[in-house]
């Protein structure tokens, strides 16, 4: 942590005349502007893709049967099946937003909680959830997946399972995986916010223990905990993936993973249907990624400046 | 005048890999209502874990015993949410750094009215009246524009100010000053020293003013108790130490600051020697290998706290100017 030595100038007693309200930098990486746009539209078409004048996605169009890109009224092509691509990324980027902003959010907020207070209160509480921790971290993700979604979504041809209790169960696991990554950054990061003073001068003032944390550890906890955020959305939307080439994805070729699990065997005569969702998979990622690098490097700058 | 702090044999000892280490050894000391005591020592004589075991904000490592009593009741029977109950409002601190002591995410507005809307249940209004009013009384230029601001944006004369207007934010009849100076240059010093008596005087406030320097207390204190190597080994009104200094480390504290008047080139006096190793129990007075009165009865018998009189205690057995 760096400390800014006193400048000379400083030292004076009169008030520093910073100024109040600095110009903030307005200039930023072109990065910044292509990884957020992907990700608005992606958003978008999660939210509010049902409204576009598309075609059905659960349809089938037998007059256009492995059309190709730049056909009219289907403008990325249909699949060998005769499905609309458009229609199917459009579906599969809420379904994939939805999963992974759910999973991340969920396993995100438990996640932070138990690091923090385990950082915060250490003692036993801290020695059981690091432990925890590490077990939850060795255990392969998608093995876990795999294993949670044949016990508590069991499928056979007499009972299928519904859509619902898939998507939950697929959720699940996600959050599984996200809880102790997350937990770990926060439990780190508070292990050095807490041990500051500041921490220390407000509980001489009689603040209560979860005041503190609200007020104090979590503002300064929380930047790096987006940042990791970011990062899990792009891996949370590969496992997902991984999981629908498995064939134990969301069913019925809904999500971007699923897309691809369905087409990899026609990749000769529509390779479109391949490598759009690929495509789309390679681009959400890259620029989760992008962004939480972006968000670290503006948190480094700015412990640089405390 | 009633008593509003007392310190009966409190030891303090962390458990670290090399044994138990005694960093308070046995400290017995009274403080008035509105009075104040300076507690002097070099690094590592115990002063900052004194006063950090009094309000009871040590880490889990430590170990108390003896009693402190406040207000006449033992705050080590207390239970933890007693005794924070007790924080900000009965016991407050003033913290060493202020460059550290502020949360560096968060608005100086936000900080300053933290406790008075969580210990005094004011509202957020209220809390910005009352905290511009603190601002005020702590000499705060431009108050209005100080909510506003980062603490990054501040001097550490101007955070220290800060630190004081947060710690009598709830009127507490008992104000620590660990070290509230150190961090600061000498012509805030007296700035902020001036403003801490002011305050006292003010809200009637008892203070610990702990320090290393004994110029700092001497003009602030009504009593000054040195600490060496955990133990309390001067204990005397102000007027009654400086007139009447019984302990060879107080005096050797007293010569070893340095002064404008001696000529460049001279060397810094210093006092020889290091503290004593505070995991062992060695035999003798603390001070005795560095002592330059020593003789062999120092080396093995550890002297006792005698009262001279005045008030004045010491713990030597060959005090400056006999007995």
């Amino acid at each position: 942590m760096s400390e800014t030595t006193e400048q000379p100038q400083e030292i004076t007693e009169p008030v520093v005349e910073a100024p109040v309200k600095q110009k903030r930098e307005r200039k930023r990486p072109v990065g910044f502007y292509i990884a957020g746009s992907w990700l608005g539209l992606i958003v978008f078409l999660g939210l509010f893709g049902f409204l576009l004048p598309v075609p059905r996605f659960d349809e089938s169009f037998y007059d256009y049967l492995g059309a190709a890109p730049g056909t009219p009224g289907h403008l990325l092509g249909t699949t060998q099946d005769g499905y609309d691509m458009l229609a199917g990324l459009v579906n599969g980027a809420r379904i994939s937003v939805f999963v992974s902003l759910v999973a991340v959010t969920l396993g995100g907020s438990i996640g932070s909680f138990l690091g923090i207070t385990s950082a915060y209160f250490r003692g036993k509480f801290d020695i059981f959830m690091t432990m925890l921790f590490n077990i939850m971290l060795s255990i392969p993700n998608l093995v876990l997946s795999l294993a949670l979604l044949s016990v508590l979504a069991y499928s056979d041809q007499d009972h299928p399972a519904t859509l619902t209790r898939r998507i939950s169960v697929l959720i699940l696991s996600l959050t599984i995986v996200i809880i102790p990554i997350l937990g770990r950054i926060a439990r780190g990061s508070t292990l050095q916010w807490g041990s500051r003073e500041f921490v220390l001068a407000s509980k001489s003032m009689g603040t209560r223990n979860f005041t503190i944390i609200r007020k104090h550890i979590l503002p300064n906890v929380a930047p790096a905990l987006l940042a990791i955020g970011f990062l899990a959305i792009g891996s949370v939307i590969i496992v997902e993936g991984s999981l629908a080439l498995l064939g134990i994805g969301v069913p019925g070729g809904a999500s971007w993973g699923s897309m691809l699990a369905a087409g990899r065997g026609n990749i000769e005569f529509s390779p479109h249907e391949v490598y759009m969702p690929a495509l789309c998979i390679a681009f959400t990622v890259i620029s989760c990624n992008w962004f939480g690098d972006y968000v670290r490097v503006k948190l480094d700058k700015r412990e640089a400046k405390i | 005048m009633s008593t509003l702090l007392k310190l009966e044999e409190l030891t303090v000892s962390f458990s670290t890999p090399r044994g138990e280490l005694r960093a308070v050894r046995g400290v017995t000391l009274e403080l008035n209502a509105g009075e104040s005591l300076g507690v002097v020592g070099e690094s590592g004589s115990g002063k900052t874990v004194l006063s950090r075991a009094t309000m009871g904000l040590l880490p889990g490592t430590a170990t108390r015993t003896g009693k402190i009593l406040y207000q006449g009741e033992d705050l080590m029977e207390k239970t933890p949410v007693e005794v924070r109950d007790l924080w900000g409002t009965g016991m407050a601190m003033i913290f060493q750094d202020p460059m550290t002591a502020l949360n560096p995410v968060r608005r100086i507005g936000s900080q300053v009215t933290e406790s008075l809307i969580h210990r005094l249940g004011m509202g957020k209004a209220e809390a910005r009246e009352k905290a511009l009013e603190l601002l005020k009384r702590v000499r705060i230029p431009d108050p209005e524009a100080m909510l506003r601001k980062f603490p990054y944006q501040l001097s550490g004369g101007m955070r220290q100010r800060i630190m004081i207007a947060i710690a009598v934010s709830c009127k507490p009849e008992l104000l620590f000053a660990d070290e509230p100076t150190t961090a600061l240059d000498v012509t805030v010093q007296a700035q902020v020293l001036d403003l801490l008596s002011e305050l006292r005087t003010e809200f009637n406030m008892g203070m610990i003013l702990v320090t290393h320097d004994l110029g700092v207390v001497a003009g602030h204190t009504d009593k000054i108790a040195v600490m060496y190597a955990g133990h309390l080994v001067e204990y005397a009104p102000t007027k009654e130490l400086f007139a009447n200094m019984k302990m060879p480390y107080t005096e050797a504290l007293l010569k070893s600051i340095p002064r404008l008047e001696t000529l460049t080139g001279t060397r810094l006096p210093v006092i020889e020697g290091r503290l004593p190793d505070p995991t062992k129990d060695e035999p003798g007075c603390s001070f005795a290998n560095r002592c330059p009165y020593v003789t062999d009865k120092c080396r093995n018998e550890s002297p006792p706290l005698t009262d001279g009189g005045n008030g004045h205690f010491y713990r030597c057995f060959f005090p400056i100017g006999g007995k």
